[in-house]
């Protein structure tokens, strides 16, 4: 049930969804969404915290475990099963987390995770390049960090324009490209 | 109508005009820790409402009192669904009061700013 309304709240906005909708999607009574959930705002936490665990920690642990730069931008951005997962982070970050301190505490640490996953993998990229690169990103920690940031707000960017339409090619073209480029410049 | 407000540590309901004739009621008090939140739902008019007792209900025009329904008791006061709000509580009389307010927006983010920030 939660991971159904999961599935729902990712494809639409929060105050887009009326309870009569997550009564038809979930097919369950209204009463019984009452006393499980206490309100669509308990639903909603229940169902951003199954996504996350469920979506986003598998993602973040592949981006982790990504041989370099290139394909950690590759597995965030083109796998299909990352996108329900994406997709319900983005709206959360945008539209509930201002507004609701409980959502903005539950996305802080899985996009801290997303960030020490990019550093991995960019790390990596530094070392594939040759020691010295490796080093040379060692100088600078907060540069590093930066980086981190920075290569998790293009997944989570490169993932809006997917959903505004862009073609799966160009989000993986405009992936390579970004890698190519910090491969050289890193 | 009813009017909701919080007042310390605690939620209150104070319902307006004629309708406390109807509902038999003119003001609940409920502790904040009992609330477990609120939600606007205009649909939940259309649901069955199970038994009345006591209140008033005509369907279409007024739901109010107390109805009870698979072993719960809801309290409703409600003539326009479109500002229904649902509050579920915990370890009360009432399993939830669904009650019309003239803003259901603001409502919702008054009973969850009070219910989160504890």
């Amino acid at each position: 049930m939660v991971r159904s309304a999961a599935e729902l709240f990712s494809t639409r906005s929060y105050d887009g969804i009326s309870m009569d909708d997550l009564v038809t999607h979930l097919g369950v009574h209204r009463n019984s969404l009452y006393k499980t959930f206490g309100s669509k705002r308990g639903l909603y936490q229940a169902a951003l915290r199954w996504s996350l665990e469920h979506h986003v920690a598998p993602l973040v642990d592949r981006v982790a475990g990504a041989g370099d730069l290139a394909e950690a931008l590759r597995v965030a951005v083109g796998e299909p099963a990352a996108e329900a997962g994406l997709n319900l982070l983005l709206m959360a970050a945008v539209e509930r987390a201002p507004v609701d301190p409980e959502v903005a505490d539950q996305l802080a640490p899985v996009l801290a995770a997303f960030d020490q996953a990019a550093r991995a993998a960019a790390g990596r990229h530094a070392e594939h390049d040759g020691g010295g690169g490796g080093r040379g990103g060692g100088g600078e920690d907060g540069g590093e960090d930066g980086v981190a940031l920075a290569l998790t707000a293009t997944i989570l960017g490169l993932r809006l324009r997917a959903r505004a339409g862009a073609s799966g090619a160009n989000i993986d073209q405009a992936g390579a490209a970004l890698a190519h480029r910090l491969t050289h410049h890193v | 109508m009813a009017r909701i407000s919080i007042d310390g540590d605690s939620l209150v309901v104070e319902i307006e005009g004629l309708d406390k004739l109807w509902a038999l009621k003119s003001r609940l008090v409920i502790p904040l820790v009992n609330v477990r939140g609120a939600t606007a739902d205009p649909g939940i008019v259309g649901d069955p409402k199970g038994l009345r007792a006591p209140g008033a209900h005509i369907p279409g025009v007024i739901a109010a009192g107390t109805f009870h329904r698979d072993g719960e008791k809801v309290f409703w006061d409600v003539h326009d669904p479109a500002k229904a709000v649902v509050i579920e509580l915990a370890d009360e009389r009432y399993a939830r009061l669904v009650v019309e307010v003239a803003d259901p927006r603001a409502t919702v983010a008054l009973v969850e700013r009070a219910t989160t920030t504890r």
